[in-house]
């Protein structure tokens, strides 16, 4: 089993694709903080996070898309949540998540979601 | 004693790195119980956010403490005490106000503060907190078992 695994993808020049596997938990909720916070610095504000693979997601995990969703809108792009597991989105819903955030099922629709308007 | 009646302990260093062992060690006792289906991902994630928050608060990043999880299960009860040895830090303080979140709020701030401690409120039927100042802090997490759902 994955414990975690984050690799980046551009679907164009401004949508990234951030691409997660294993378990996001407080011991790694940090790692996945810090590429968003990267992505930030290098003016990728426009974000889809593929949640496929994503087998676990505590607090601490679900807490970097409440801690970056805001900082996202202030520089003019958005996070998009793509494909979460069922336990994912048993926990999102719990956390009421599932309201806030746009979720899509695909690299096309998170495109649609994230086009600058 | 029933043939259902489960009991079980690990102790952990107080690491975020353990994590992982102590929801496989929740979810092999929670196997021998008769915790329904449902409730499985709720109890270990109840547990994952205690002990979290032990590791993170209690211990305050000190890496020289162990957490113990003690379960003991029956066919009415499915209970998990969380033993440390660190500052006392009441996970169960402020749960009448945490009965509902605010996400949007929180969005809108960017914080996280409170989020474990409203899912184990959540999830579990009692969370309770006992403090021996100096000596051992415990919090005890109870799912009811309803079976024949």
């Amino acid at each position: 089993m994955r414990e975690f695994e984050i690799n980046l993808e551009e679907l164009s020049p401004d949508v990234t694709v951030v691409h997660v596997a294993g378990w996001l938990d407080a011991h790694t909720f940090e790692y996945m903080e810090q590429a968003i916070n990267n992505l930030f610095d290098e003016g990728k504000v426009r974000i889809a996070v593929n949640l496929a693979d994503v087998e676990y997601v505590s607090s601490s995990g679900a807490g970097v898309f409440i801690g970056t969703l805001s900082e996202s809108h202030e520089r003019g792009g958005d996070i998009v949540l793509m494909n979460p597991t069922e336990p994912v989105q048993e926990v999102f819903d719990m956390l009421g998540l599932s309201q806030v955030f746009k979720f899509a099922a695909s690299p096309k629709e998170a495109m649609k979601l994230l086009a600058k308007k | 004693m029933s043939d259902s009646h489960v009991t079980d302990r690990l102790e952990v260093v107080a690491h975020t790195r353990n994590l992982a062992i102590v929801r496989e060690f929740l979810h092999s006792a929670i196997k021998r119980s008769r915790l329904p289906q449902r409730d499985v991902n709720k109890v270990v994630l109840a547990v994952d956010e205690a002990v979290a928050n032990t590791i993170q608060h209690g211990y305050e990043g000190r890496t020289d403490g162990t957490v113990v999880v003690l379960i003991d299960a029956d066919d009415q009860r499915f209970t998990v005490r969380i033993r440390d040895n660190g500052v006392s830090y009441d996970s169960a303080k402020g749960s009448e106000a945490k009965a509902n979140i605010d996400m949007q709020a929180h969005i809108t701030a960017g914080s996280k503060r409170g989020l474990g401690l409203f899912i184990m409120r959540k999830v579990m039927d009692e969370v309770r907190y006992t403090s021996r100042e100096g000596d051992m802090n415990e919090l005890t997490l109870v799912k009811v078992i309803v079976s024949g759902q």
